[in-house]
Formats: C-alpha cells, sequence, structure tokens
C-alpha cells in the first residue's frame, strides 16, 4: 500500500494531503484514499440529511460532488440545517450554503445545480459514478431508480419522519471484499442470505512470528430496485418468530408511508396500510403500538438534526466504502429507530 | 413557521420549555465534541459550556468540521464557540483548559449542569469525570470512536453502570527481555528505540540508572539480567558523545547499537536455541554511509543504507538541537525524534530478521495514534443527543419509566459483532456491586465556609447525621492519609485548615465497628470537600442515605489482600517500566499526568483491592 501504487490515471496524493487525511489514511489505506480522489457523486436535495452528508464526504476529500437542489430557505430550516443561517431565509439554498460547503474542503471539486429532479433526464444523471438521492417522494425515487438501473449507476435513498429515518441501497451488484481472521470452521463459498453469496475465499498469513491466518471473502451482493422491494418485501422466513415480534414498529411505518400520499391520507387509511405492511411482512398486527403510530403521524415530514447526523453519518461512509473498494456495502434497507437508537438492516 | 416547529413536534410544548432551560455541559471539542455541539444547538439545549484543553492540529481537519486550516494552533473551544455562530440560538460559554484542574473547575461549577456530555479522547479524563458525576448525582453521557467503532452508554449514577463498572483495557506491556535481547516483531524494536535508546540518549538527564529488582524481566537467565543491566550502564558513554557534541563518534554509537551489543548477546547462547540468531550490521556498512541528505518517501520501507544514512543526519540534527534545549522528548510530530526513533527500530528489525516499516506506519506505533473518521463521530454524536432526550425525560410519546430502560449502542456491522445491525442497542445494566467507584461507597459534596472547625466536631455532625457508631475511621483519600482512627486521635482537635483539608480535598469515613446483631455495617462515605465563600453556609452535608452492608470477613480479606499484592506487581510493572506507550493526544501534559492521576486516585486501599476481580464483559471500549 504505497503512494506508488495509486490507481492508473490518478494522480499521486501530495505530502499535505497525506497529512491533512493521516487518521483516516490509517483506518482505509492510501489506495482507498487515491481511489476516492476520482470519483464524481451526485447529491439530490440539501436538507438536513443532504447537509450531514456532503458535510462528511467533503472533509473525507472525495474528488467531485456535485448538488441538485431547487429550495427556498424556510425559518423551519434553520432548526435542523448547520449550513444556514437566519439572514439565509428567503435565499435560494445552495446559493446560501455554496461558499460554506467549499470552505469544508478546498481540494474537492463543487459543482451546483439550481434545478428540479423531475427537470433531469439520463443525459444527466449519466455523468456520475454514484447518485444519493435525500427527501424524494416515492414517485421521484422509483423514476430516479428506473433511470440509475438503465445507466448502471450506484443508487442510494435516505430519509427520515421525526424520531425515525431510512436508508435503501441498490448498488445493482457489488463484489465486495472483506478479511477477517479465520475461525476454527472456514469459510464456505455459497448462498449466505437473500441477497449476498460468497464467491471466493482466499487465504493470507500474517508476516509477523504470529503467523495468524486469515481470509479474504470475495461477497457478490445482489440488490432490487426499489419499486420491488416495495413489492416484494417480506420477513417471512428470513426471522424466528420471537425476533419478528421485536422489529421496531418503524419499518412498517416507513413502508407504509412510501405507499400512497402519505401526506394526504388520514389516519384511518394509513393506520390500515399499515397493517397490511405488517401482513405482507409477516409482523404480528398486535405489536403495532397507538403511540408510535400517532407520533409517526405528527412528526410527518419533521427533519430532526441527530437523526440526521446517524443516517447521514452511515450513508456517507457506505459511499466512502464502495468508492474506497472497502468493506461490505449495506444491502439494502436500513431503519433506524430515534426513540431505542435501533439500528437494523433488512434483506427486503 | 419559526425556527422550533421540528423540535416541538417531536417533544411537545412543555418539553421544549423545559429543553431551553436545560443547562449542560460538553467535556470535549474534538471529533465528538464538534459534532454534539452542533446537535445541541439545533436541539435548542438552552445553554451549552464547553470545555478543551487543546489547539487545533491539520489532521484534525479530516472530521472536526468547525476547523479550517487558518484555525489551527487557535484553542478548540473557543474557535468551535465562533465558527457555530451561524446556526447558533443557546448560549453558549468555551473554556480552554483541562477539565481534570480543581480551581478552574470546581465541583460545585459542574454542579450547576443538568446534564454533563463527554466526547474525551484518553482514560483519565474520562474517570474524573465519570466519579464527579457520581459525587454530584449528575447523569452523564459518556461516549467514545475509534476508527469505524464507536459507542454511547449513558450513566444515571446510582442507578445505571457507571463507567468504571466494567474494566477497561489498559496499555500493553512487554517483558524486559522481549524488548532487550529478544525482539520479533517491529513493535519490540520500536518500543526498544523510542522507550529505552531516545529515553537514554535524549530525554534524561546523565545519572546513574537505578534497576529495580521487581521488574517483569520476562526471564530467570541470571546472565542476561547482568548483562541488560550492564548495557544500559554503557549508554550513559553514548550520551556523553551527544552532550559533548562529538559528530564524528555517530560511528561509535552505531558500532556500540548494533555490532559490539548484539555479539555480546549472542554469546548467551540459551537464548538462541530455539530462536533465530540476529546478525550484527558490519564494519564495512558503518564505514560506507552515504552521508548525503536524500529525499526519502515517508511512506515507503527505506532500504538498509538509507535508514543507516538517515540515522546519521537526524543525530546529527538532534546534537545541535540538545545544545540550547537541553533535553527532548519524544513527540510523534516532531518529526526529527520520529525519524531517529523510525531508523533505529528499522536498523534494530534488520538485524533481528523482523520486516521493516515506513515512518508512517510507525509513527502510528510509537505515537499510539487512533484512527478517525468524520461519519463515527457524527453517528455516535447523533446518537449521544437522542439519547439525552430520554435521559431527561423530555420525549412526549416515550416517556422513561425507569433508567434501566434507557439504552447504550455501539456500531456492531462496523465492529464486526453483526451483520443484520448496525448498530446495537442494549438497555443499560444495573451498577456492578463490586465497582470501586460507584458501589462500595456512597459519595455526595460537603459545601463549607468555615474551615476553623476541628476534625471532631465534622465527625460528630457526620456520626449524627448518618447514623455511623462511636469506632469510626477517617482519611484523606485524595492523599492516601489518615486523620483519625481509634488509636490515632491527635488531630481531633486541630481544625480542617490546619490538617491540611482544603477545596478539592476528599475525605473518606468508615465504620469499623458496625452492628453486632445484624453483622452490619455502614458503607463506607466519601465526602468531596467544597469550600465555598458564601458566608451563609457554613456546613452543609449532603441529603443522602448511607445504606448498611454485610461486613466483610477475615477469610475475604484475606483473599482481596492477596489479589491487591497481584495488583500492585502488576501497577510497578505499569508505573517503573520503560516499556509503556503514551495514550495517544493526551489531554494533560505529560509531566503532569502522573500527579494528576494520584490526585484523583480517592480509593482506599480497600476499595483499590476490589477493581481486580471484575471480568471484561465483552463491552467495547475505545478512545
Amino acid at each position: 500500500m504505497s503512494a506508488n501504487h495509486a490507481t492508473n490515471g490518478t494522480v499521486k496524493l501530495s505530502e499535505e494531503e497525506i497529512a491533512l487525511y493521516d487518521r483516516q489514511i490509517r483506518l482505509w489505506g492510501l489506495e482507498a484514499q487515491t481511489n476516492m480522489r476520482s470519483a464524481k457523486v451526485l447529491l439530490i436535495n440539501l436538507g438536513s440529511i443532504g447537509t450531514e452528508i456532503t458535510k462528511n464526504i467533503v472533509l473525507s476529500g472525495i474528488g467531485h460532488l456535485n448538488i441538485l437542489d431547487n429550495h427556498i430557505v424556510t425559518e423551519e430550516d434553520l432548526g435542523c440545517q448547520f449550513l444556514l443561517g437566519k439572514e439565509d431565509v428567503g435565499k435560494n439554498r445552495l446559493d446560501a450554503t455554496k461558499t460554506r460547503i467549499q470552505e469544508f474542503n478546498p481540494r474537492v471539486n463543487l459543482s451546483f445545480d439550481k434545478a428540479n429532479i423531475e427537470d433531469m433526464d439520463a443525459s444527466y444523471f449519466k455523468k456520475f459514478d454514484l447518485v444519493i438521492g435525500t427527501e424524494l417522494n416515492t414517485r421521484e425515487a422509483i423514476t430516479l431508480n428506473t433511470m440509475t438501473r438503465q445507466l448502471n449507476i450506484p443508487l442510494y435513498l435516505a430519509g427520515s419522519n421525526g424520531l425515525f429515518a431510512y436508508i435503501f441501497v441498490d448498488l445493482i451488484q457489488f463484489d465486495a471484499e472483506d478479511e477477517k481472521l479465520r475461525s476454527i470452521k472456514a469459510t464456505e463459498p455459497g448462498k449466505i442470505s437473500q441477497n449476498r453469496e460468497i464467491i471466493s475465499i482466499d487465504e493470507r498469513i500474517s508476516e509477523d512470528d504470529d503467523k495468524i491466518v486469515y481470509e479474504r471473502i470475495k461477497t457478490r451482493n445482489l440488490y432490487k430496485p426499489f419499486q420491488n422491494m416495495l413489492d416484494d418485501a417480506t420477513l417471512n422466513g428470513k426471522l424466528t418468530h420471537r425476533q419478528l415480534k421485536r422489529v421496531s414498529n418503524a419499518l412498517p411505518l416507513t413502508l407504509a408511508s412510501f405507499l400512497s400520499s402519505f401526506d394526504d391520507s388520514s389516519k384511518e387509511t394509513f393506520e390500515t396500510q399499515t397493517r397490511n405492511m405488517c401482513l405482507k411482512l409477516g409482523l404480528p398486527i398486535e405489536t403495532i403500538s397507538t403511540q408510535y403510530t400517532e407520533q409517526f403521524i405528527r412528526q410527518r415530514n419533521v427533519e430532526f438534526a441527530p437523526v440526521a447526523a446517524v443516517i447521514g453519518g452511515a450513508l456517507a461512509q457506505d459511499v466512502i466504502n464502495i468508492l474506497g473498494k472497502k468493506q461490505s456495502p449495506l444491502n439494502n434497507f436500513i431503519i433506524f429507530d430515534g426513540i431505542t437508537l435501533e439500528m437494523r438492516i433488512f434483506e427486503l | 413557521m419559526p425556527r422550533e416547529t421540528n423540535i416541538v413536534k417531536i417533544v411537545g410544548e412543555d418539553s421544549y420549555a423545559k429543553l431551553r432551560s436545560t443547562k449542560c455541559l460538553l467535556v470535549g471539542a474534538g471529533g465528538i465534541g464538534s459534532e454534539l455541539l452542533k446537535d445541541m444547538i439545533l436541539m435548542d439545549f438552552g445553554e451549552i459550556h464547553i470545555v478543551d484543553l487543546d489547539t487545533i492540529d491539520l489532521s484534525n481537519l479530516n472530521r472536526q468540521f468547525l476547523f479550517r486550516q487558518r484555525d489551527i494552533k487557535q484553542p478548540k473551544s473557543t474557535t468551535a464557540v465562533k465558527a457555530v455562530q451561524l446556526f447558533n440560538n443557546s448560549k453558549l460559554v468555551p473554556y480552554q483548559g483541562n477539565i481534570m484542574d480543581a480551581n478552574s473547575f470546581p465541583i460545585h461549577w459542574f454542579g450547576e449542569f443538568d446534564l454533563i456530555f463527554n466526547a474525551l479522547d484518553n482514560l483519565a479524563a474520562r474517570r474524573y469525570v465519570n466519579k464527579i458525576s457520581q459525587f454530584l448525582h449528575v447523569p452523564l453521557l459518556e461516549s467514545g470512536t475509534s476508527g469505524f467503532d464507536g459507542y454511547i452508554q449513558p450513566i444515571i449514577p446510582g442507578k445505571t453502570e457507571c463507567f468504571d463498572c466494567t474494566t477497561k483495557e489498559t496499555p500493553k506491556t512487554f517483558p524486559v527481555c522481549t524488548i532487550r535481547s529478544t525482539p520479533s516483531q517491529p513493535i519490540h524494536c520500536i518500543v526498544w528505540a523510542k522507550n529505552f535508546l531516545f529515553n537514554q540518549l535524549f530525554a534524561s538527564e546523565p545519572s546513574p540508572e537505578d534497576e529495580v529488582d521487581t521488574k517483569d524481566w520476562g526471564t530467570t537467565d541470571e546472565e542476561e539480567i547482568k548483562r541488560i543491566k550492564q548495557e544500559t550502564n554503557e549508554l550513559h558513554e553514548l550520551q556523553k558523545i551527544i552532550v559533548d557534541q562529538e559528530e564524528s563518534r555517530i560511528p561509535d554509537i552505531l558500532d556500540k547499537l548494533f555490532i559490539q551489543d548484539i555479539n555480546k548477546l549472542l554469546l548467551i547462547e540459551n537464548l538462541w536455541k530455539t530462536r533465530e540468531k540476529p546478525t550484527p550490521l558490519t564494519k564495512t556498512q558503518l564505514k560506507t554511509i552515504d552521508l548525503a541528505d536524500k529525499k526519502l518517501d515517508l511512506n515507503t520501507v527505506w532500504s538498509i543504507e538509507d535508514q543507516l544514512s538517515r540515522f546519521v543526519s537526524i543525530t546529527v540534527k538532534l546534537m545541535k538541537r540538545i545544545r540550547t534545549e537541553k533535553v527532548i522528548e519524544f513527540d510523534k510530530d516532531d518529526q526529527d525524534t520520529l525519524e531517529f526513533v523510525a531508523t533505529a527500530a528499522n536498523i534494530r528489525s534488520n538485524i533481528f530478521n523482523i520486516p521493516l516499516k515506513s515512518v508512517f506506519d510507525i509513527k502510528q506505533i510509537a505515537g499510539n495514534i487512533i484512527p478517525a473518521i468524520a461519519t463515527t463521530n457524527a453517528i455516535i454524536a447523533g446518537l449521544s443527543s437522542l439519547v439525552s432526550l430520554r435521559v431527561l425525560n423530555l420525549l412526549k410519546y416515550a416517556p422513561t419509566e425507569s433508567p434501566l430502560d434507557l439504552n447504550m449502542a455501539f456500531t456492531a456491522k462496523a465492529s464486526n459483532l453483526s451483520q443484520d445491525r448496525y448498530i446495537s442497542n442494549p438497555n443499560l445494566a444495573a451498577p456492578n456491586c463490586k465497582c470501586a467507584v460507584c458501589m462500595k461507597v456512597t459519595r455526595g459534596v460537603l459545601s463549607i465556609n468555615d474551615m476553623n472547625i476541628t476534625l471532631g466536631e465534622l465527625i460528630g455532625k457526620l456520626r449524627e447525621k448518618y447514623g455511623f457508631p462511636e469506632d469510626i475511621s477517617l482519611l484523606d483519600s485524595s492523599e492516601q492519609r489518615l486523620l483519625v482512627d481509634y488509636d490515632f486521635e491527635d488531630l481531633l482537635d486541630r481544625s480542617l485548615k490546619d490538617v491540611n483539608l482544603r477545596n478539592g480535598s476528599v475525605i473518606l469515613l468508615t465504620d469499623e465497628e458496625g452492628n453486632e446483631e445484624t453483622g452490619m455495617v455502614r458503607k463506607p462515605l466519601e465526602l468531596y470537600i467544597n469550600v465555598t465563600d458564601d458566608n451563609s453556609i457554613k456546613l452543609t452535608l449532603p441529603p443522602i442515605d448511607v445504606e448498611w452492608i454485610k461486613q466483610i470477613s477475615e477469610e475475604d480479606k484475606k483473599m482481596e489482600d492477596e489479589k491487591a499484592k497481584q495488583e500492585e506487581v502488576n501497577e510497578e510493572i505499569i508505573d517503573g517500566e520503560i516499556v509503556i506507550l503514551d495514550e495517544e493526544e493526551e489531554e494533560i501534559p505529560k509531566g503532569k499526568k502522573r500527579k494528576l492521576d494520584d490526585e484523583i486516585t480517592s480509593e482506599n486501599h480497600e476499595m483499590k483491592k476490589s477493581k481486580i476481580d471484575e471480568t471484561d464483559d465483552g463491552q467495547i471500549i475505545l478512545d
């Protein structure tokens, strides 16, 4: 792992960059840091989650970030976004934050598009290596995902509803390499879950005296489009009865909120949708608490800074991991419950 | 709609008002601290006080998003407060100082806060704030990260596990002979170069070495121990070369370290029966060192020729510096000291057939650098902020029925502990009954204005208030000093001032008599002395109940004594040994560390004993 081994076509990191990124290069290595610098990422919408993602990936030294947003700053935004101040109310969000974002890291190439997502077509999206959509409604999410599938671009989606939030991942197909200590029983190739399969295992022996044996495991991750995930979502056969009873209400509530226009639906309609979602997932209906449903409705579309920090942190780290080609990616639906702090990964 | 619309929808109107009147302390404005400050402001906490000792460094900027290149060398706390002005809506008070300095941060100051957030990077300060929170019964939100790993733990004093209820990892140690005679890994050579060689040549004042006989030699071979002691004495000769600025004799240093000493080692045949023999440098190698200063890449492993050449040029540089500096301490960010240690370690590694390392890699090992990234810090700070709402019981739809319903959390997937949980969130545990910090004693703060009252008077008041019997002992536990017991009553008539008790002193009252019928004794009572200027307060005792506990039998005591002895041996190795690596980014200046540690060690001997039988429960503890 030396600077000389930098991927072809990219420039070696300077000594100053190595000093600046010291604490993270020690974690993921010079090669991953160099790989990140050649990536071009699109972020859609700069809300509270978008701001957190921006901060994290700009600080980490990504090559190019393009932000697409056409919102006007409201007073409410001031309560959940740290790149905005009182004077910015009424301005375009990107105009207000541009220079502040660049200040995080002058080495990152930034570009900004003040436009609406529905006005953008394939010729726009194909310029990017990876797309992150935040604050999208279901229709926008499905349209975007259809496009990223056609263009073969990895997609991340994230959103929050008060104390609850989700991440959806569609990398289409992704082979990840992980290294771990070999346990007594050696790892075997084969399917390990609905979406993941181990395709090869190499051994590496540590160079010091201890001669520790590591396994380099290559795992193939398969993904589904957002629409298919919604259609097929089930936990049947994936979790035991006990585990099913403990799944946070945030999962069926969030999935139900994708179904029809949650914004306009009455409390009763939403409750019915949630119950249907439980049936589909295989979750016992009696586990749905009225308190959770009530606050989920009350906190409809509410952005909350600490929830955004958790979701934006997890999403940004996964983006960094796949761009740097380190660590296994998330697969494919993550739910965060800000009350209990539970954050589970479901293969839906 | 106004700024607070969202937060009101989450906590409700009543809780929002409470949030606005909540006063928090944030200890640390570094990686987690910057993130926490942002979250706390956006949650509309009324008042936030921020303490940090550090100044900003280039290597902070990959994650501490409030700081810029232009802020390097500025204090973190004040710079952070300036940086958040854009979106701030809270009263912010920054301090640049050491949280463990009781003069700057007296206990009554801590007492003003409703909640304390720890965003620290070292064990000593974490333990100190934990203890303060126990004295004051103020909830503490503990957190930490290391690379992809992170955790948060709410601590409700008396109700849930405290920071010291589980054992924490202590720095790794190596036996003397591994370092001095039989290294087998790069780290052994780095420890040798940094803690032994560098210190002997540059850091210590010239003085004869006193070897302590209780060292963990890692061997019983008399011949080898004799050799190690002799070798140390001979190093003083080398130190003279440095002090006398004899540049022409640098090859003598190389000759001594890497030829003569290795040859002596080779004579001890016992050492090489099961190990590969080292190969000393050759005289020819020493004669052909290229003295031209070559540009070398810090991220690649240099050839042995380059190591030797750089060793010589760096030694010359350090020799010149010592003329004015007198003593040079190893510092990972002082490139000269780092390269000296790196080249010396690599030359030794080469001799012992150990793989060489780049300066970049050696910096991490020698400086004990912990990798740190923005994302983990953001996640951990977010979790800590969220749980604070439940600690303060502000969530309308999720009231906190019991502290044991609260959750701690850690990064399960990143730490390879789970495949399907990004974050695991176990419920908090009840305090560990063997914890010396939170369970073996009752703690509180005693406020006093008149330090002229006598020890006898004070004991009388304590006895009366907390129901202690006639036979007690009183210890100044901050200084491990006996004040009163059944056959030492000389100080009873002396005033508190006369017996050197002062603001910040901690006293421990122990029941030496107990209740014969029930076989119970009062739990030891530890009180923090808070001297106040307020004349209206003559003496205020904390409103706490001191429980009855089971008396410890002689047999149990004996067993604990045995264990304590064992611990003392371990401690001596840690304190006196040369092979300890420092903690990274220590908040306390190096020289002071030992002293401060002593000052906050308020456990008396009895309690110290109980610490060692705790076992690790598998919880991850990171910096």
